[in-house]
């Protein structure tokens, strides 16, 4: 599978080990073997690549780098090949939605962060992947995106729900009802 | 027609910031689905409860349900803001409790639906504490639903409304099997 633009996103918050793994030698050469021409780069608090190193970076693995701090992202997303990302719920389930391959890169230095557990349950039921920063590269060559489930609709789920919540209050509306 | 059913109980939903909100919104719209007519009628009127410096939950309920969705949003005082002081926090934690109290009494809803920001905790007091009081009608319920990126951990908000919630929605089955003996909790499978 081609992965010719990637999207890399980081959220609101920073996330350096991130940025650094996705900038580094390895990472460049795996997008590279699977011809990645683009990499947009929404870094958030975390600083972004200098102007010298992203010339580099175009000439030596003919890799376009955009950079940005925040923007609304929904046409990244929907341009993207692959979306790399934070452990937020907001980025997996715009990846899940819009029917997007996504590889979360877990942020081990966080210690006890809830999110990271949606993004694990979702990679056991193969929605997407999730690894740490340090196997980024290792995981861009290996990993089989195309074995990816899509996301299926939760609607059955819901109505299950709202059939119960009928049920929970229909002893409310009998009781008003007979009055 | 009894003085009892002139009184319109409404269902008061809980919102909360951006991805609380969103899910809400998804919650409210499949309750109010035309297919269902006859039952969704039932949990009309419909008020939204949001934090007054909340500007993200007005677009999304315009988005989502229309004018109706924004005519009946209440705007309520927030419990506390990220980085307040823990002595202001005091202050700010009983003024937004006694609005809920207020409201409660004031509107006595027949449902309280929240799914877990902040917010809703002192709106499910509330509501407790005015059933037990005979203000609220004996068929009140109070309604949660967990937060979606809560797979093997309850939320704090959720900590503390498992003892009181009616019913108790998880979305993953770490949680449906942590807390099987709970005869409130309940699991369908992933809602969204």
């Amino acid at each position: 599978m081609h992965l010719k633009t990637v999207y890399v996103t980081v959220g609101t918050t920073k996330f350096d080990a991130l940025i650094e793994a996705i900038t580094s030698e390895s990472v460049l050469k795996a997008l590279q073997s699977r011809e990645c021409r683009q990499l947009i780069l929404q870094h958030g608090n975390s600083l972004p690549k200098s102007v010298e190193e992203s010339r580099l970076i175009s000439q030596q693995y003919g890799i376009q780098l955009e950079q940005y701090t925040f923007r609304p992202n929904i046409e990244d997303i929907k341009a993207a090949d692959l979306i790399i990302g934070h452990a937020g719920a907001g980025t997996c389930m715009d990846i899940l939605t819009n029917g997007k391959v996504g590889l979360i890169v877990v942020n081990d230095e966080l210690m006890d962060n809830h999110q990271q557990e949606l993004a694990r349950q979702l990679a056991t039921e193969r929605y997407l992947y999730t690894c740490k920063p340090s196997q980024l590269a290792v995981q861009l060559e290996s990993l089989d995106f195309e074995s990816l489930r899509p996301y299926e609709s939760a609607d059955e789920n819901m109505l299950k729900f709202v059939k119960a919540l009928d049920e929970l209050m229909v002893q409310r509306w009998t009781h008003s009802a007979s009055k | 027609m009894s003085t009892e059913e002139a009184v319109v109980y409404p269902t008061y939903v809980i919102l909360g910031s951006g991805g609380h909100t969103a899910e809400m919104c998804k919650i409210t719209k499949a309750l109010l689905q035309q297919q269902r007519a006859k039952d969704s009628d039932k949990y009309q009127p419909i008020r939204f409860v949001a934090a007054n410096n909340d500007e993200t939950s007005d677009r999304q309920l315009l988005a989502v349900l229309g004018d109706s969705g924004t005519d009946s949003l209440l705007r309520v005082p927030r419990s506390r803001n990220v980085g307040q002081s823990w002595l202001s926090s005091v202050f700010t934690i009983i003024y937004a409790l006694l609005w809920s109290c207020w409201l409660i009494w004031r509107d006595r809803p027949q449902l309280v639906l929240c799914n877990g920001p902040g917010t809703c905790v002192p709106y499910c007091y509330a509501a407790y504490m005015w059933r037990l009081l005979g203000r609220l009608p004996a068929h009140s319920r109070i309604v949660f639903v967990e937060s979606f990126c809560r797979v093997e951990t309850l939320s704090l908000s959720g900590r503390l409304l498992l003892p009181l919630a009616d019913i108790f929605v998880v979305h993953w089955p770490a949680l449906a099997k942590r807390y099987e003996d709970r005869p409130n909790l309940r699991y369908f499978g992933r809602l969204f």
